[in-house]
């Protein structure tokens, strides 16, 4: 099979089908290629779908088409020790009416979903096309090959959203070397079963209302966290891991997940509940340094491919970088057709137009936050901190109380130490 | 409640290709002081057999998560490439 387009995507997820639908609803003959026998099949993610500002210029009410299961109304962070267990919770009604702050989905209806949007504005979607190499004609990338018998796709432009491994930007010669085990994450994740009803009393929600749940601890002393999600009549609980950390201990992910399942303040949660799908995947949580080079002659790169992702403790953001870079990406192509002009100086517009948006200044902002994110007090002494010092002030044992600030000196001293404490506290401060 | 490795196939699907999408370089793993891929991997895919000193790689279950291509520091694979079109896991939901 040889056939040629004005444009290829590769990968259907959130960036690559951003793109297609922006090009081809500007007329551009778009192939768009998924590896999978459809749109999200292969996609997962241990989040929420934040607003799609970049995709609101085509769904003015999202929240009526898209595929989604809650919105998010309810917020909670928590720290977590083997035995307790301390949340701020924000339950804000302002976030109960669209358009909605965040929605909680299911990736294979949601991916599905934009990419059939695309193909609606006139994009071609090849299912089962997993891309084998470039094709590269006088230092210019002008197509691609899938892995079925020698197919040749061509187009004068090729954007790379082949997720967070990118062998397309990688045999593009974009990304160099080997990712460092601090830059990526793994997530795990466990779909669980549970009636609407149930869900709504056990998190104080009505309607399509959903809470979503951050929790810090109780992680083996492995750098990561735990998410907590709800959708409509299920649960999705997961950890992200950092492999750096990850490979410096015997832990396998699953463990410490059922370790976290068996917590006693989170069996209470999960109560009743039945493991319907388990899911993992890499994510890009190097921030603002691990970003490759963004253009060369005839490609571009979007979404997880160019890491594009906020990974802070409080915001986990990446859906809606991914999708912001693949309009970019889908706007700087309709430029280079309109100028015949695919060269890395032409598709340089890209990177212009990334750096004038929210994705790059605030990746940017966080630019210093994966560092502070090495902190392995934050995964264990911290947690222990907060939680030992709400036992001994709602303890009552017939010991007379101490000073609230020697209370706190003392546990400080016990567990961070109070050197590390201001450390923490100065660069936590630089990083948020 | 428990994720148990033994029970994937019975929450995972998977459309399993007869060529195996990673292939390892035996001698590299049989002489790699670290093997991280063991425990990080989140489907248990990777086995170290300590008498016979062998790595054996499943693919069968594999997640396509990317963990062992970050993770293994002696680049041991003779092959690291997502499954054929259309084959490999099938995420129903999640």
């Amino acid at each position: 099979m040889k056939r040629t387009f004005d444009a290829i995507v590769v990968g259907a997820g959130p960036a690559g089908s951003s793109a297609a639908l922006t090009m081809a609803k500007s007329g551009l003959s778009v192939a768009l290629l998924e590896r999978g026998a459809f749109p999200g099949e292969k996609n997962m993610f241990g989040g929420v779908l934040h607003r799609l500002t970049a995709l609101e210029e085509y769904f003015p009410d999202f929240w009526n088409q898209a595929p989604w299961e809650r919105h998010i109304v309810k917020k909670n962070l928590s720290f977590m020790t083997p035995g307790s267990s301390f949340s701020v919770s924000f339950d804000n009604e302002e976030a109960d009416t669209p358009p909605y702050n965040g929605y909680t989905i299911f990736r294979p209806k949601f991916d599905n979903w934009l990419a059939q949007e695309a193909v609606k504005a006139g994009a071609t979607l090849l299912n089962r096309s997993t891309v084998d190499d470039v094709i590269r004609e006088d230092g210019k990338i002008v197509g691609v090959t899938l892995l079925r018998d020698g197919a040749e796709l061509r187009a004068p432009v090729v954007i790379a959203a082949d997720g967070v491994l990118s062998f397309t930007a990688k045999k593009a010669g974009l990304r160099q070397g080997k990712f460092s085990t601090e830059n990526q994450g793994v997530c795990i994740k466990a779909l669980i079963d549970m009636p609407k009803e149930v869900i709504d009393d056990r998190f104080g929600l009505v309607r399509e209302q959903g809470a979503s749940n951050e929790i810090v601890g109780n992680s083996a002393g492995v750098r990561g966290g735990t998410f907590l999600y709800t959708n409509y009549d299920s649960l999705s609980l997961g950890m992200v891991l950092e492999l750096g950390s990850l490979t410096k201990t015997d832990k396998t992910p699953y463990d410490l997940l059922n370790n976290i399942m068996e917590q006693p303040q989170m069996s209470k949660l999960l109560r009743g509940g039945k493991l319907l799908e388990y899911s993992a995947h890499l994510v890009p949580k190097g921030g603002y340094d691990m970003i490759p080079e963004l253009v060369g002659d005839g490609i571009m790169v979007a979404g997880d491919a160019a890491a594009l992702c906020i990974i802070t403790g409080l915001n986990l953001e990446g859906i809606n970088l991914a999708s912001q870079s693949g309009v970019l990406a889908g706007k700087a192509a309709i430029e280079a057709h309109k100028q015949q002009n695919f060269s890395k100086q032409s598709l340089a517009v890209y990177k212009k137009m990334l750096e004038e948006s929210y994705v790059l200044k605030d990746l940017k902002m966080y630019r210093r936050t994966p560092q502070m994110l090495h902190n392995d007090r934050i995964y264990n002494q911290y947690p222990e901190l907060i939680c030992g010092v709400m036992d001994e002030i709602y303890r009552i044992d017939g010991t007379p109380k101490e000073t609230m600030t020697k209370l706190l000196l003392r546990k400080v001293k016990e567990t961070v130490g109070l050197k590390n404490m201001l450390a923490d506290v100065y660069s936590g401060w630089r990083a948020l | 409640m428990k994720i148990n490795l033994d029970e994937i196939f019975d929450y995972t699907s998977f459309n399993v290709d007869r060529d195996p999408h990673i292939k390892l370089d035996e001698q590299i793993c049989k002489i790699c002081d670290q093997r991280s891929c063991v425990n990080c991997c989140p489907a248990r895919c990777y086995t170290w057999d300590e008498e016979k000193q062998k790595m054996t790689f499943v693919h069968d279950g594999c997640l396509e998560c990317g963990t062992c291509y970050v993770v293994c520091e002696n680049d041991a694979f003779t092959r690291w490439r997502y499954p054929r079109g259309g084959f490999g896991v099938c995420f129903r939901m999640t």
